[in-house]
């Protein structure tokens, strides 16, 4: 294994280690389309947090494709997919005591989503 | 996983405590750590959401409680023991060897 | 109450980095040297002063703050800015209408290059929880009341791109220069849980350069 060298120090921390993936895929979704999250509670890695799960949102901006997390923590490969930035009400997660201009974005990947 | 790391949402955590011109490190210990993660991530010894995942693994009441370098050790000790960097027996055996010196 | 244990003795902690880091040493993984290296780096060199001199140059600049709204990461590298925690930007703007405000609900995810390593509220329970949940009470906390008409927009930095607030032009900055505007811009600010210095604490620190120019 490759060990860090005091001279290497400016190079990798100017250069950092992007979690971007190089693959081709196409995008699940388009941006303004209405999404449902999925409702997953896997035991394993995931980044898909448990006050999202269910509720609806807005996709606002895809921010490209990135290796999801769920696979690459447990040695099971990049799956590189979409992330976009998707916006949701703070009523809609949190209920009537939200106010009616908390708004909320999470970045998701194809997989943590569904189509409403 | 639903573990004591997915906060967002919950009650009763306390009050957000902001330290007035906090440093960035608040003992050497932290200082070491950092590097140590940095360091053996640069490595190739684990990738990032191993090591998130983990931190998640950690006992939650530990978790919660501990400072927060400690997560990083726990995480760093937990992936080298199990890609066989290091034997737990060795780590144990290193500590009680400073532990003594440290008399 | 959760408070981390900050004052522990000697400890357990601090011998456990200790062997960690003479075993990883001795078997030739770990380079002491790349070490104290990279903790100079962090501790010392990277910090907010960058952010904030992003912030004064989109101030200043309207062509360059399109550029650092549509593209973060191009045009924070525009600057040098590049690198660990920060190799994929999304920089989100204040106005009157819309305050911003950053988190990491699962972890401590924070944008390095720009902002340095996080405090130590940023990456504890009370903020994590909170902030997603009751952003206006935090932001009152922290001093910040924002009007109920405004929107307040709370991003959750679950993935890797990395987020930090673009605030306002504090009012009657017009006569400071980038490097007097830069120095009115706080971490907190570029987080969302702080405001941009006045234009008077501006003033006076620009009133301080004039004289000492002289």
């Amino acid at each position: 294994m490759p060990v860090l060298k005091a001279d290497m120090v400016e190079t990798l921390v100017k250069t950092g280690a992007s979690c971007r993936a190089d693959a081709k895929v196409a995008p699940r979704f388009r941006c303004g389309e209405r999404i449902v999250v999925r409702n997953i509670n896997p035991l394993h890695h995931t980044r898909l947090p448990r006050y999202v799960r269910g509720k609806r949102g807005t996709v606002e901006r895809d921010r490209g494709v990135f290796v999801f997390p769920d696979t690459n923590a447990h040695g099971q490969g990049h799956k590189a997919q979409h992330v976009y930035s998707v916006r949701f009400t703070g009523r809609e997660l949190w209920g009537p005591q939200a106010s009616e201009r908390d708004i909320l974005y999470l970045d998701l990947w194809d997989d943590y989503m569904d189509p409403v | 996983m639903n573990g004591a790391h997915d906060l967002g949402g919950m009650h009763g955590l306390g009050s957000i405590d902001a330290e007035p011109n906090e440093p960035v490190f608040h003992e050497e210990w932290e200082r070491r750590m950092f590097g140590l993660f940095i360091a053996t991530f640069a490595g190739g010894h684990f990738n990032v959401d191993e090591f998130r995942h983990a931190i998640e693994r950690m006992d939650p009441a530990h978790y919660l409680e501990s400072p927060y370098y400690e997560h990083w050790l726990h995480s760093c000790e937990t992936l080298l023991v199990e890609s066989g960097a290091i034997s737990r027996k060795e780590l144990d055996a290193r500590v009680a060897k400073l532990e003594k010196e440290a008399k | 109450m959760v408070h981390p244990r900050h004052n522990a003795p000697l400890s357990d902690t601090a011998l456990r980095v200790k062997a960690l880091e003479s075993l990883l040493v001795e078997k030739g993984l770990v380079d002491p040297q790349a070490l104290d290296a990279l903790i100079d780096t962090y501790e010392n060199k990277v910090g907010p002063h960058n952010g904030a001199r992003v912030v004064a140059r989109a101030w200043t600049d309207p062509a360059y703050k399109r550029r650092l709204l549509e593209d973060a990461t191009s045009a924070i590298a525009e600057l040098g800015y590049t690198g660990i925690q920060g190799e994929d930007m999304v920089v989100v703007e204040n106005t009157p209408e819309v305050h911003n405000m950053v988190v990491c609900t699962l972890c401590s995810c924070y944008p390095w290059p720009t902002l340095g390593l996080p405090p130590n509220w940023y990456k504890s329970a009370p903020y994590r929880s909170r902030a997603v949940i009751d952003p206006r009470g935090v932001l009152s906390e922290f001093g910040i009341a924002v009007p109920d008409t405004a929107e307040v927009r709370v991003w959750d930095s679950n993935a890797e791109l990395r987020y930090f607030v673009l605030p306002m032009r504090p009012e009657g900055t017009e006569e400071m220069n980038e490097n007097e505007l830069a120095g009115l811009v706080t971490r907190d600010s570029m987080i969302g849980t702080g405001l941009p210095k006045t234009g008077a604490a501006g003033a006076s620190a620009k009133a301080d350069t004039q004289r000492r120019r002289k």
